[in-house]
């Protein structure tokens, strides 16, 4: 029984909590008697809807946008030059370091540690915020360099494309703000695991297509 | 008989897809509109043939209506989701009716450039770009009211509808926040013909349409006839 109990370990991820073999599965079942098969979806399957209808649009405007590349590799390049590839990879970076405060933050509610959870997500707010700024900044020094969203079709697809991303970093900023308040509130993990591990996906989602953006926009259209 | 008038509402919203997009096909709208780049001579020539296409338009116009008794079931179940408080409820219902009126309009304005289509060609152009631009780029009470159809959904204990229709609510409205570039580009696939624009706003609406449309009708066939429980209430 003792064996049992310890299978789940709240402060470890659930694919750590032990091997699903056969004859272990009904005890498992038992402990966990919400969920009838093994696997789990982040959050709920419907917000996959969502996560999946986002980045096959973001997906879509990439493949436009490559297509578009291969009529003028050469302007495309220039174009791409003009950017300030420091201030995209510091941005990746940002992203990245926030998504891993993101997953730190799950295991941390999940495990009933209010404060640290708190603390792990304003810093993921935090990263959110400097993201922003960066962003500004360099669409500052872009349009003071007369680089405009009409000055070609790069920069038509740079700034939708960054434009759409930054949008999706506010939406995601507030509801990293929206957990911070349920975080405070002590709402226990069996209530809040949806929308925790919602956002969580949520923000892995933004973060992946920042990638994606700086790998194309950035990285590939200056080859 | 309330029953089968909310599934008639139901049906309502694949019923808008269908007949707008015949009267289009009929108008020469679709397959391939108008577009901000096209020519002079382009656009006088398309409402030049004016019986056809007034006749395409004024199918699609009655099409399009055919949204409201969509948005009044939505409405109805949204209300037994909020309960005491529906104000949710409340802000599709006009948002909604805003959004039917915006795309009212273009249209009835596109019947009458057709109305009479000999007047000088630069009147023509402007009304059609009045019309296109009219068309596309109000996508705020759209949103408005798709985000309003998704929180009541995620809030719903009930699971009136099922989950998902909510995030599928949330992503339509993303998907129409690239429409107002149709006032920045005349060319490309950001222009109001561009396929984030026209095209991808189509789709989306459609799928806003048939998903709300086929959702509702399951929920309806589901839930008790309130007609029959009224009976039984006052049996009992």
């Amino acid at each position: 029984m003792t064996h049992a109990q310890a299978r789940i370990d709240p402060d470890l991820p659930e694919f750590l909590w032990g091997s699903d073999s056969v004859e272990d599965a009904p005890r498992s079942a038992s402990l966990r008697p919400t969920k009838t098969r093994p696997g789990h979806t982040p959050g709920e399957a419907g917000l996959w809807i969502f996560i999946l209808g986002d980045m096959t649009l973001f997906a879509a405007l990439l493949i436009v946008f490559l297509w578009e590349r291969r009529s003028d590799p050469v302007a495309f390049a220039e174009s791409s030059h003009q950017l300030i590839q420091p201030i995209g990879a510091a941005n990746t970076l940002v992203l990245v370091v926030s998504s891993y405060l993101v997953v730190r933050a799950v295991f941390a509610h999940r495990g009933g540690r209010y404060p640290q959870a708190r603390r792990l997500v304003g810093g993921a707010v935090s990263c959110a915020a400097i993201f922003a700024g960066l962003k500004a900044f360099e669409y500052y020094s872009e349009i003071s360099a007369g680089h405009t969203p009409s000055s070609g079709t790069f920069f038509t697809f740079y700034f939708v494309l960054t434009g759409l991303h930054l949008l999706h970093v506010i939406v995601g900023t507030a509801l990293l703000l929206a957990w911070q308040t349920m975080l405070t509130r002590q709402r226990p993990w069996t209530e809040s695991q949806k929308v925790a591990e919602g956002i969580g996906s949520y923000w892995h989602m933004v973060d992946l297509l920042w990638v994606a953006i700086f790998a194309l926009v950035y990285l590939v259209s200056a080859e | 008989m309330t029953k089968r008038i909310l599934t008639l509402c139901a049906w309502a919203g694949p019923a808008t897809v269908v007949i707008a997009l015949i009267g289009w096909l009929i108008a020469g709208v679709l397959p391939i509109p108008l577009g901000s780049e096209s020519s002079v001579d382009n656009v006088v020539n398309f409402y030049s043939h004016d019986t056809r296409v007034i006749a395409g338009l004024v199918i699609s116009t009655l099409g399009v209506c055919l949204v409201f008794p969509l948005i009044a079931v939505i409405g109805v179940h949204m209300v037994k989701m909020e309960g005491r408080t529906p104000i949710l409820t409340f802000l599709q219902l006009i948002t909604g009716a805003a959004t039917g009126v915006c795309l009212l309009l273009p249209l009835l304005l596109m019947t009458t450039i057709a109305f009479r289509p000999d007047r000088s060609p630069e009147l023509t152009v402007t009304l059609n770009d009045i019309a296109w631009l009219l068309f596309i780029t109000p996508i705020a009470p759209f949103m408005i009211q798709n985000v309003a159809i998704g929180v009541a959904i995620l809030n719903d204990k009930r699971q009136t509808l099922p989950r998902w229709v909510g995030y599928v609510n949330f992503w339509i409205a993303f998907s129409f926040i690239p429409d107002p570039l149709a006032f920045f580009f005349h060319s490309g696939p950001f222009a109001w013909r561009g396929i984030f624009i026209f095209w991808l706003a189509l789709t989306t609406y459609s799928v806003f349409l048939i998903v709300m449309g086929l959702t509702l009708r399951k929920a309806i066939r589901e839930s008790a006839d309130p007609d029959l429980s009224a009976v039984a209430a006052t049996l009992a």
